[in-house]
């Protein structure tokens, strides 16, 4: 009994309390823009409410949400770039991350280095010159214009990340399937690749997150209201000056947040049962 | 499956092209059936693989960054403004930058910011890491809520931040009155150390989750066997994650760690969005001097000078950085 | 209300009728424009207008600015697209329009912008010239910032201000009917205010809007400028010193103390939740609390700046349209503008506006529109006040540059830390000489 108190004890300590601290601190603030979103107005302004709880729910603000703005054609047109960049960007990056942990060849430091370096040009200005660049391709104003520069700052990570991934997989799987008569290609997509999925999985929601997420660019380069993006279309239509619209702002954060992380959740499950089964097999 | 794929887009390039490709050329490409094999074979030799592999990468980032790439450089050392071309003035803006002391602030502040959040991130995404690598019910869900943060846009995620720490509305200084800890309100951007510190606590806050999710991948690549070996040998819960898992996840880790705090580094959003810089110019980091600079005051030579004052010196610090991670192969 | 609407809509028609003359010499002799007479279209099939503008806090009047700009399309046969953001966002998507020559044909200009842009501008002063005639002349800060090196780089559009908003209530709570014409007895009546814990609000933190309201205002009333006529600097003076004390002292006995964090918008959430009594700001608290917080609406009121020792003065805002020099469509962006700043257009416009912003010059003070709240007065006569970002010396980029590193703000803010009002002004001084050097 004791014994059993005690190591009930000890997970306790070294895991539910932890675990719950941390689970508070994430989304506490999370828990806020849910609230926000459900309040009414009158509330929000009230200081001597208590800003944890509303007796009177609505859901206007959403309702608002969807009738001031394009809020479905910004998220559709959100997910068609995340999902297009984040494919480019994860084709690039796991063919090159392989080159370049697994194949000799002599530049294979300096172009890993390259790779890296262009991840070092602050984007806050670049998106002057990059503005050439889209208007030399003609695809200002379209989804390609996003689509076709988010991977110059996704792929180097990618890159990076995936060649971490392949540096952990022991290369004598793959000798092993050589030898077995798998050509070096073969041996790289058979072998390889499905061992990398969890490295390939968190690189996506790496790149596909900060597609999802990234202002600059977008503002920028997508001006029509029915080209935009979720965080552009939100933020630059529902500050109106010095007013702000609190409610459809947080509805807008909602939505377009929460099906991506459910989405996640299945990908990060995923992977970590491919990952036991593959090492187990 | 390679030979199989080919020979159907043969025949029908060949059918389609029939009035204008003469017939020839059809019987030509017949003998062509059997090229997939010498591919195949150039493609055994790893050099020419290599090349093959890394040619998207390479035309994607050559087309769009090269461009932006050296012209960003060349935009530090003129006198360009929005509108006008510019002239060629040699480390001028550096020479400038040296003697504002807002640039010397923001400095020091993308230092401490990019450092102390970097270390937070890590430290508390390993934890977060290791609690999720565990079996526990709801773990599904758990997972999923902790990637939040990281997944609301980061403007909006700012916003709602911003209105928590409010002077009049701030949830935090109601929870604290009402639980009887303090009297008087907390400022919270009042002042540029407590502005700094929750600036470095929402970057915090939203940059966990993925330190968390790719360092619990890196976990995942862990043979619990090795585990159970230094358990045998008498190793504590701390040894064997000093001495088993660390060195494994390393490289890993060492990437994330880099690549957040040249991100960080370079932040500009939540800044932005928190505290433009304010109160007097105390939380400014370059990302948001170099913005207000080009895009506000026009002068984009000066404000790209800003952003890219210490290129010089990151190049020299990832260059043997990499050089660092490659030696532990 | 619907009875107000139409009293208001006769009255239009009444003003309209009086201006009749103006308008209608206007039409036959002023504009070759075809829109204006009303003819079929002469612009080359497929012909895109597109323009960039502002959200207005007021969404009735972007509402009818996209229905005008659709019905000039009609008329002219241009296709028309409007594309309205956040103002804090629009600097970068006019700089990136700039330097790659590709963008709206027409994009809003706030305050001093058209000198930070100039050379990517068209001269538009046909359009601005023939407002200006039909209307009488504008206010003179409109000539101040969109005229550059004597062009017209973009045409006045609308007046903005901010100024005093403030709880009639609680200020005769403590003895004050009226608001205060001086400082000196703004402090006065603050001071009893903050002791039954309503105090003033006043932002300090970065933000283009409010902070600079008060510091560039007080900095004026109190008779000192960041530089001379002639662009040289000097802030360092015995005025500043003065201005500064006085707004530490104010800090101290009337103001919030959260108002170093503060940005634009803070405010007005302080002021609709009741917490503070009074802050400088637009018309957009009264705006939302006529929608939402009726009670508030009725409690409050706007008043002047108050006097200082060197008299009355506003750090004014103004929107203006410019014409994009890598713009192709110039001809019918100009065509545009003078469409709808004529008066049947811009009459609708105004009238949308409620009184929440002010026409382009003072002949638009005489809208009926202006009887239907007396609360907005105030608004329609702030501009005269006006004065702009290096007055007494011309606007120019060197003064955007002051602007953006806050450094006026910034100097008040130091000295509300604790700095000595001293050397607050002589770091100034020292920021400002590298900023207009």
């Amino acid at each position: 009994m004791a014994v059993q108190y005690g190591s009930r004890l000890k997970r306790a300590v070294t895991f539910y309390i932890p675990l719950t601290c941390l689970l508070v601190g994430t989304l506490f603030p999370f828990y806020w823009m849910v609230i926000t979103s459900i309040r009414p107005d009158v509330e929000l302004y009230n200081v001597k409410m208590n800003p944890f709880f509303t007796l009177h729910p609505t859901f206007k603000h959403f309702l608002d949400l969807f009738e001031l703005t394009m809020f479905p054609r910004w998220a559709w047109n959100t997910l068609f770039i995340a999902t297009v960049s984040t494919g480019i960007s994860l084709f690039c990056g796991l063919l090159a991350g392989y080159a370049l942990a697994r194949l000799q060849f002599r530049w294979a430091p300096s172009v890993g280095t390259v790779i890296f370096i262009t991840y070092l040009v602050p984007p806050t200005l670049l998106f002057i010159p990059l503005g050439d660049v889209v208007k030399t391709f003609g695809i200002g104003d379209t989804p390609w214009a996003v689509i076709l520069t988010y991977p110059t700052f996704l792929i180097p990570f990618c890159t990076w990340l995936l060649m971490g991934y392949f540096k952990t997989i022991p290369r004598e799987i793959e000798d092993c399937a050589r030898i077995d008569g798998a050509s070096r290609f073969q041996a790289m997509v058979r072998i390889s690749f499905p061992l990398a999925i969890p490295g390939i999985l968190s690189a996506g929601i790496f790149a596909f997150t900060l597609s999802w997420n990234e202002f600059l660019y977008a503002l920028v380069f997508l001006s029509s209201p029915q080209q935009k993006t979720i965080p552009i279309g939100v933020f630059t239509e529902l500050v109106r000056g010095d007013v702000f619209y609190w409610g459809p702002l947080m509805a807008g954060a909602l939505l377009g947040s929460i099906p991506v992380a459910l989405v996640y959740s299945m990908f990060v499950e995923h992977y970590v049962t491919a990952l036991t089964g593959a090492v187990k097999g | 499956m390679a030979d199989q794929r080919i020979e159907p887009i043969l025949a029908k390039s060949a059918a389609s092209g029939a009035s204008a490709i003469p017939a020839p050329i059809v019987v030509v490409a017949v003998p062509k059936l059997g090229r997939p094999k010498g591919l195949g074979h150039l493609l055994e030799r790893e050099h020419i693989l290599a090349g093959v592999l890394l040619a998207p990468t390479l035309v994607i980032l050559t087309l769009f960054i090269a461009y932006p790439f050296v012209l960003g450089i060349w935009l530090a050392v003129s006198d360009k403004v929005v509108g006008r071309p510019g002239n060629f003035v040699g480390l001028h803006n550096f020479w400038v930058n040296l003697n504002d002391s807002i640039f010397l602030r923001a400095f020091q502040n993308t230092f401490v910011y990019t450092f102390i959040a970097t270390i937070l991130k890590l430290m508390l995404g390993m934890a977060a890491a290791l609690l999720l690598n565990q079996h526990f019910r709801f773990k599904r869900i758990v997972r999923a809520s902790m990637l939040l943060p990281w997944i609301v846009p980061t403007v909006l995620s700012t916003l709602a931040w911003q209105w928590m720490f409010d002077a009049t509305f701030s949830v935090f200084n109601w929870m604290l009155m009402n639980a009887g800890i303090i009297s008087r309100r907390i400022l919270w951007l009042g002042d540029g150390t407590m502005a700094m510190g929750c600036l470095i606590l929402v970057n915090v806050w939203r940059g966990m989750p993925f330190f968390a999710i790719t360092l619990l991948a890196g976990l995942q690549t862990v043979n619990p066997d090795l585990h159970e070996a230094a358990e045998i040998d008498g190793a504590n819960a701390w040894q064997r994650f000093w001495r088993v898992t660390l060195p494994l996840i390393k490289p890993i880790m060492l990437v994330v760690v880099l690549f957040s705090m040249i991100a960080t580094f370079a932040d500009f959003q939540l800044i932005y969005v928190l505290t433009r810089g304010g109160p007097y110019s105390s939380t400014h980091v370059f990302g948001t001097y170099a913005y207000e600079i080009a895009m506000r005051a026009a002068k984009l030579g000066q404000g790209a000078s800003i952003s890219l004052f210490l290129f010089p010196f990151l190049l020299m610090v990832i260059v043997f950085q990499l050089w660092y991670i490659r030696r532990g192969d | 209300m619907a009875e107000s609407e139409s009293v208001t809509s006769i009255d239009r028609r009444a003003f309209l009728k009086a201006a009749g003359v103006a308008t209608g010499a206007a039409v036959a002799g002023g504009i070759p424009g075809i829109v204006a007479a009303q003819k079929a279209p002469s612009f080359p099939k497929g012909t895109r207008l597109s323009i960039l503008e502002w959200v207005s806090f007021v969404p009735a009047s972007d509402v009818e600015f996209k229905r005008l700009a659709a019905e000039f399309g009609k008329l002219a046969g241009v296709e028309v697209t409007a594309d309205l953001i956040n103002m804090n966002d629009l600097n970068p998507r006019i700089a990136s329009a700039i330097e790659t020559k590709a963008g709206p044909d027409i994009i809003m200009m706030i305050n001093n912008w058209p000198h930070l842009y100039a050379d990517g501008l068209a001269d538009v002063d046909d359009v601005a010239e023939e407002i200006a005639k039909r209307d009488g002349g504008f206010y003179d800060i409109s000539r101040r910032i969109n005229m550059v090196d004597g062009r017209w780089k973009a045409a006045p559009f609308t007046m903005g201000s901010g100024v005093w908003n403030y709880r009639e209530d609680w200020f005769k709570e403590v003895g004050a009917n009226k608001f205060p014409d001086t400082w000196d007895e703004l402090r006065k009546v603050g001071t009893a205010l903050k002791k039954k814990n309503l105090p003033v609000g006043q932002a300090f933190g970065h933000s283009l809007g409010d902070p600079n309201s008060w510091a560039y205002a007080v900095t004026w009333c109190f008779g000192a400028t960041e530089i001379d006529d002639k662009g040289k600097v000097v802030i360092n003076s015995k005025e500043t010193i003065e201005a500064l004390k006085f707004t530490v002292a104010f800090w101290k006995d009337c103001l919030d103390d959260g108002g170093l964090a503060w940005d634009d918008s803070n405010n007005n959430r302080a002021f609709l939740a009741g917490t503070i009594s009074a802050t400088i700001n637009g018309a957009s608290i009264y705006f939302v609390a006529k929608r939402q917080f009726p009670e508030i609406a009725k409690a409050m009121n706007h008043a002047h700046m108050p006097k200082g020792p060197a008299g009355r003065f506003y750090y004014q805002g103004g929107q203006a349209h410019g014409v994009m020099k890598y713009s192709k469509n110039q001809q019918v962006a100009k065509e545009f503008l003078r469409w709808f700043m004529d008066r049947p257009q811009y009459d609708k416009y105004i009238a949308a506006n409620d009184g929440y912003v002010g026409g382009p010059t003072p002949y638009w003070e005489k809208h009926p529109l202006w009887e239907k709240d007396p609360k907005l007065v105030t608004f329609r006569d702030a501009p005269k006040f006006g004065r702009w970002t290096g007055y007494p010396g011309q606007p120019s980029r060197k003064a955007s540059e002051a602007l953006v590193k806050y450094i006026l703000v910034d100097m008040y803010a130091q000295a509300i830390k604790g700095m000595k009002p001293e050397d607050a002004a002589k770091w100034a001084e020292a920021e400002l000489k590298k900023a207009y050097a």
